[in-house]
């Protein structure tokens, strides 16, 4: 069978190659669709950089409207910031043009429901049953309305986040913040936070021009431009971010990037310091958090992978903090999704309030090593992958909320098939490295065997 | 059944009911495909769903790799000059003219400035039939981009055309319906540059339609009651993209459609002159041609067979009996606002009234029906329409240029179907409004009677 790699219609939304899959048509019928979900109702759009946004974002327009929507054009801005606008206009929903961490090449639109969460699965399931059936609401000429552009949908989500921080303990310690916006929507939002903040902003790939300088997913071996322009510069901190500035990660001041999971992992503790409440995180986020929460006498609940499956038990839990341990951080009080402004806030307080560098706070935290792998597959195999895991380490704590997750005594191994790429990941966390690639190799083995 | 028209004249439709913007979007990238060469211009006119369709249009030509300059509401005319001067590959026209507000349309230019002719009109249908679209990579993609100057510069060659100063002196007292259309930024903008006192009705480009926009007299009664009431020398009627023109006299006289082509030929022809027009355009222009020593072609209706005809032969002038007119030293479009510069220019060089010239015009009568006829059975009734003249030679002569046009003494009746609606429509012309009826009532009985 012939795997379909380049184009991507799920529950996340859809997700296509340009020049490929991605035709303005798929991207008018979606919009459509969606349109026809909300109820005609208010539609907030804004798109991440990428070089095809503009012929998307049309596309997106059209077809909003032709299903009576009226549309409130944000522009170009960091996906959490169309989340943002939603709630705060009151809109039925909003479509954000982003594909995240894939590739220049690929673009996608995520659909965000009237709370200013991302659907869930039931509602994606609609959505794409409409889409599927093709009968959209298309309105004539009288019930047409015309769309409007909002420029001010980054100021507001700033002064949100200021509302929320102690803006003036940041001001006060003057830091000088590098940053990597990776050229993506970071690059139109997170200068002016840092000014707000009374920071020195030292930008690197702060153009808004969609030409990634290097793959944006803000792992450590993409970060070696950031590291070195901390060091370089003595930045007291370096952010990075992906290229629709939902995920953070973090370079420290002694310019080394200290991985993803710590972005979560530094809110954490900084929210659970002042606020105690249940930390929710999805199933590969990092077991720095259950030590931190049992510092705190906090419970942990773990959901699913997807920013959605977390933001929605979040709501129904009352979390006061959690998100995604690839540098997904999320703030309740700001809004259900992933948001990479809110964590450079917090962890700037955090900075602030404890009087100790960045590289000292990250290893004041327990200490673990994650490895993340890939294994190429065709999906007629997955099943089978997953039958046998299951049945190999079946004495052990099994959590099948995504893939199987195996609980050991201060590790954890998880197998999941991806939802974007015809592979299957392996993550192990352990406190050393030694044990955490011994883990993966024997997990790796048994999925080439399986 | 939805009215759709696929035709090489675009397509044309009822917003939300057969024009979707997938029909669109896809239209688009077949054109996208079609031409080579620099960028795509895209304008519109001011109907309601203007900037739903544009942003179809856009996302499709932009797919296909063109970098796209938006003119925004700017009427057609303007917009093919500026394919023409600024080395465009191509333009999309988004506006459906003289149709009701709730219809829109796209309309192809060329890199020339000219619609599409009917072979490549063809050919863009091929590529939209096919469905194998050029796409551009992701870097590939071109910018899309905003101008604001397509009309300055259309004022600017307008303003060329005339003697600014004769027309100046003149201070003429002009009413002007816009209809709230494309047209109401350049009109106003070059009559002003004559000195002309303006006195504008339906100028507000934010506004619905105040009536329909084809420009004939049924719906010129407010700019009848303008002309009259401000004493103006002359009023003029623009289609919603500014591809027609109306006339009001002096002595506040609603001129039939028909007639706009008849002045300027009274005005421009000369003797070894050409005039193109259509089969079912009055006869008056006809004999206007042959009194002033010109000869007249007739061709299939719609602008691209009368401009290609004209460009053939080198035609000094075109037109329709719906008030599009070309006049081949601007460029070879109906341009209505072309049209008010040669009237006001001639007005301005030779003292007489508009109304003179109007009583000038020789005197037939003309009537228009319209039998509702879904297009799929249009075929058929031709067919049998033209079994029957050819069985009756008696009826008279017969011209098949578009459908059935037949001739006899100085009556004439034409039979066709609407490119652009499921009608069957029956033109009428004679000496007698009674004859013209007759004509009308007896032809439309025969259809009647095939539909059954």
């Amino acid at each position: 069978m012939k795997s379909v790699t380049n184009l991507k219609i799920s529950i996340s939304g859809v997700r296509a190659v340009v020049g490929d899959t991605l035709s303005p048509l798929l991207m008018v019928r979606f919009a459509q669709a969606f349109g026809t979900w909300t109820g005609s109702g208010t539609v907030v759009v804004g798109s991440d950089t990428r070089t095809s946004g503009e012929m998307v974002r049309h596309a997106v327009l059209s077809g909003l409207a032709s299903a009576g929507c009226r549309v409130v054009d944000v522009g170009i801005c960091p996906v959490p910031t169309v989340q943002v606008m939603v709630e705060h206009l009151g809109a039925a929903g909003g479509v954000a043009i982003t594909a995240s961490h894939n590739p220049v090449e690929w673009n996608a639109l995520k659909f965000i429901r009237s709370d200013g969460i991302f659907l869930d699965s039931y509602q994606a399931e609609e959505l794409l049953a409409i889409y599927h059936q093709g009968e959209f609401t298309r309105v004539g000429s009288d019930s047409l309305r015309l769309p409007r552009t909002d420029a001010s949908a980054v100021q507001t989500h700033i002064n949100r986040i200021l509302q929320l921080v102690d803006a003036e303990k940041i001001r006060a310690r003057r830091f000088r913040v590098a940053v990597d916006c990776c050229n993506g929507a970071g690059a139109v939002a997170t200068p002016l936070l840092l000014e707000a903040l009374g920071c020195e902003a030292l930008p690197i790939h702060a153009t808004p021009n969609g030409i990634f300088p290097h793959p944006p997913e803000p792992v450590p071996e993409n970060l070696t431009d950031l590291c070195n322009h901390v060091k370089a510069t003595g930045a007291d901190v370096g952010f990075a971010q992906d290229a629709d500035a939902d995920r953070l990660a973090i370079v420290s001041d002694e310019g080394v990037a200290i991985g993803e999971e710590y972005s979560v992992a530094l809110c954490t503790d900084f929210v659970l310091r002042r606020t105690r409440g249940p930390v929710v995180v999805n199933v590969s986020t990092s077991m720095m958090v259950d030590e931190i929460a049992a510092r705190y006498g906090a419970p942990v609940v773990r959901t699913a992978v997807g920013e959605v499956n977390v933001a929605v038990r979040m709501k129904k839990e009352r979390g006061v903090i959690g998100g995604e341990g690839n540098g997904g951080v999320m703030y309740p009080p700001l809004h259900y999704g992933r948001d990479s402004l809110i964590g450079m806030a917090l962890v700037l307080q955090s900075m602030a309030e404890q009087k100790m560098p960045l590289s000292e706070m990250a290893r004041a935290l327990p200490q673990f090593v994650m490895v993340k792998k890939k294994v190429p597959i065709t999906s007629e195999r997955v099943p089978a992958i997953l039958a046998r895991t299951r049945e190999k380490w079946s004495n052990y704590t099994l959590d099948f909320t995504d893939g199987t997750k195996i609980i050991g005594d201060r590790w954890w191994a998880q197998v999941r098939a991806s939802r974007t790429e015809p592979i299957m990941r392996v993550m192990v966390e352990a406190p050393t490295e030694a044990e955490a690639e011994d883990l993966a190799g024997q997990l790796m083995a048994e999925i080439a065997s399986a | 059944m939805k009215p759709l028209k696929l035709s090489i004249l675009g397509v044309r439709g009822i917003v939300g009911e057969a024009l979707t913007p997938e029909l669109v979007v896809t239209f688009a990238q077949a054109f996208g495909t079609y031409i080579e060469g620099g960028p795509i211009f895209v304008s519109r006119d001011t109907r309601p769903s203007g900037v739903m369709i544009a942003s179809s249009v856009i996302a499709g030509l932009l797919a296909t790799g063109y970098e796209v300059i938006d003119l925004g509401v700017c009427p057609t005319p303007a917009m093919e000059l500026a394919v023409r001067r600024h080395n465009g590959a191509g333009g999309v026209a988004i506006t459906a003219g003289h149709n009701p507000s709730d219809w829109n349309a796209l309309k192809f230019v060329a890199g020339t400035g000219r619609l599409l002719n009917a072979y490549q009109g063809e050919e863009l249908l091929d590529v939209f039939h096919q469905g194998e679209f050029a796409r551009a990579r992701w870097d590939g993609l071109k910018p899309l981009r905003h101008q604001a100057h397509a009309v300055p510069e259309y004022v600017e060659a307008l303003l060329e055309q005339v003697d600014r100063e004769a027309i100046r002196k003149r201070r003429f007292k002009v009413a002007v319906d816009c209809c709230n259309g494309a047209c109401v930024d350049a009109t106003m903008r070059f009559l002003t540059a004559l000195g002309c006192n303006v006195l504008a009705i339906n100028d507000e480009v934010e506004r619905p339609f105040p009536h329909d926009p084809e420009p004939n007299p049924d719906n010129m009664s407010q700019l009848r009651a303008m002309v009259k009431a401000s004493g103006a020398d002359i009023g003029f009627a623009q289609d919603a993209d500014g591809s027609r023109l109306g006339v009001v006299t002096e002595k506040w006289d609603a001129l039939s459609e028909e007639y706009t082509l008849c002045l300027i030929a009274e005005m421009l022809l000369q003797s070894g002159d050409t005039l193109v027009t259509n089969s079912c355009t009055t006869r008056a222009v006809e004999d206007i041609a042959a009194r002033r020593g010109a000869r007249t072609i007739r061709t299939k209706v719609g602008e691209p067979h009368i401009v290609e005809t004209m460009l053939f032969h080198d035609a000094a002038l075109g037109g329709e009996g719906s008030g599009g007119i070309v006049l081949p030293r601007m460029h070879h479009v109906f341009d209505s606002t072309a049209a008010i510069a040669y009237i006001l220019d001639y007005l301005a060089r030779t003292d007489r009234p508009i109304s003179a010239l109007a009583g000038s015009i020789p005197r037939y009568y003309m009537v228009k029906e319209r039998v509702p006829c879904p297009p799929e059975r249009a075929p058929a009734v031709m067919a049998r329409l033209r079994e029957m003249v050819d069985e009756r030679p008696d009826l008279g002569n017969v011209d098949f240029t578009d459908g059935i046009r037949l001739e006899r003494g100085r009556s004439w009746v034409h039979l066709r179907p609407s490119m652009t609606e499921p009608v069957l429509r029956i033109i009428a012309e004679s000496e007698t409004a009674g004859e013209a009826r007759s004509l009308v009532d007896e032809w439309g009985g025969h259809v009647r009677s095939f539909l059954l």
